[in-house]
């Protein structure tokens, strides 16, 4: 795998998480916000939402979350925005 | 193919055969694989090694079966596998995520949002509760645009890679700077005309737009093989 095009300080940090943001975004794993520098650039915000924990954490965070989401879901479904898009 | 491959956790590598599918997998010997960098890195690792070879059907990340289990899965979805695997045979997975700046990109409904406050009846006879009602249509307006601009981003990235692409999996998003997030099945013959086109298109919108492409990577965002 390469990260192609793409000038910025730290490679390796954003392989590992363009590797882990592919590897856990089909896995187990969606939650959180990662925001990376790169050289020349402001900092940007990639998206990559990912968590890195134990499985136990992580089920405990997605629940709290889910829990935390409910009624903003209601909301939404009233507001006819649509979530299918959102990952976290 | 699997010489000089380190498995999950550093476990050996090996291939087991079921009939014409044949699955890697790693000796493990615990219950669970943690979500770890390490671990993914790994996962990524045995996956790109056979992709150096052939186009594997990733599992996802954390699959963990014993060996009397995964031969039943292989037995019992023998079909699907196969139709699997012929979708992403001979083909790797790119990646492009498009950002864009947010508060550029919501100005419209900002100015909408502008002419709302300038609005006397809003400002004077409905006090407070109108203020809150503006202030939510606003909030809708910048969703709107932003998510309105995202569709755009992707059917223009669509229609610029063309027939280059043998699938893709596209995600909008309407909130934040990462407008676009697309998975693209490319024929490893077709990589360089991908690139090409991909090139041409980015000079089009950049820096108004920013990319961020990888690969080429095992199909993960094309597999539903799960056990």
């Amino acid at each position: 795998m390469s990260v192609e095009e793409f000038e910025f300080g730290g490679e390796d940090e954003l392989s590992l998480l363009e590797t882990l943001d592919h590897v856990l975004d089909s896995g187990l794993v969606i939650a959180g916000e990662v925001t990376i520098s790169v050289a020349n650039i402001d900092l940007i915000y990639v998206g990559l939402n990912l968590l890195l924990g134990s499985v136990d954490t992580i089920e405990n965070v997605l629940a709290e979350r889910l829990d935390a989401q409910t009624p903003r879901r209601a909301l939404s479904s009233t507001s006819g925005e649509d979530d299918t898009t959102r990952e976290d | 193919m699997l010489d000089g491959c380190a498995g999950l956790g550093g476990g050996r590598l090996r291939l087991i055969r079921e009939g014409e599918i044949a699955v890697v997998v790693s000796e493990f010997e615990g219950a669970r694989a943690e979500a770890t960098a390490e671990n993914a890195s790994a996962h990524n690792r045995v996956a790109s090694h056979v992709l150096a070879s052939v186009t594997p059907l990733p599992f996802r990340f954390g699959t963990i079966a014993s060996e009397a289990r995964l031969r039943r899965y292989v037995e019992e979805n023998r079909e699907a596998l196969s139709k699997s695997l012929v979708r992403v045979r001979g083909c790797v997975e790119m990646s492009v995520k498009i950002l864009r700046d947010v508060a550029a990109s919501s100005e419209g409904a900002q100015e909408q949002a502008n002419a709302l406050r300038a609005n006397p009846c809003a400002q004077t006879s409905a006090g407070r509760g109108a203020a809150y009602l503006a202030a939510k249509r606003r909030e809708m307006l910048g969703r709107a645009a932003l998510k309105e601009q995202a569709e755009e981003i992707a059917s223009w990235l669509a229609a610029a890679l063309g027939d280059a692409l043998r699938e893709s999996r596209v995600r909008v998003n309407g909130e934040d700077a990462l407008a676009v997030r697309a998975a693209h099945l490319v024929e490893r013959a077709r990589l360089e005309d991908y690139r090409e086109r991909l090139r041409r298109a980015r000079a089009e919108r950049e820096p108004v737009l920013r990319f961020l492409t990888s690969g080429a990577w095992p199909p993960y965002s094309f597999s539903d093989a799960q056990i």
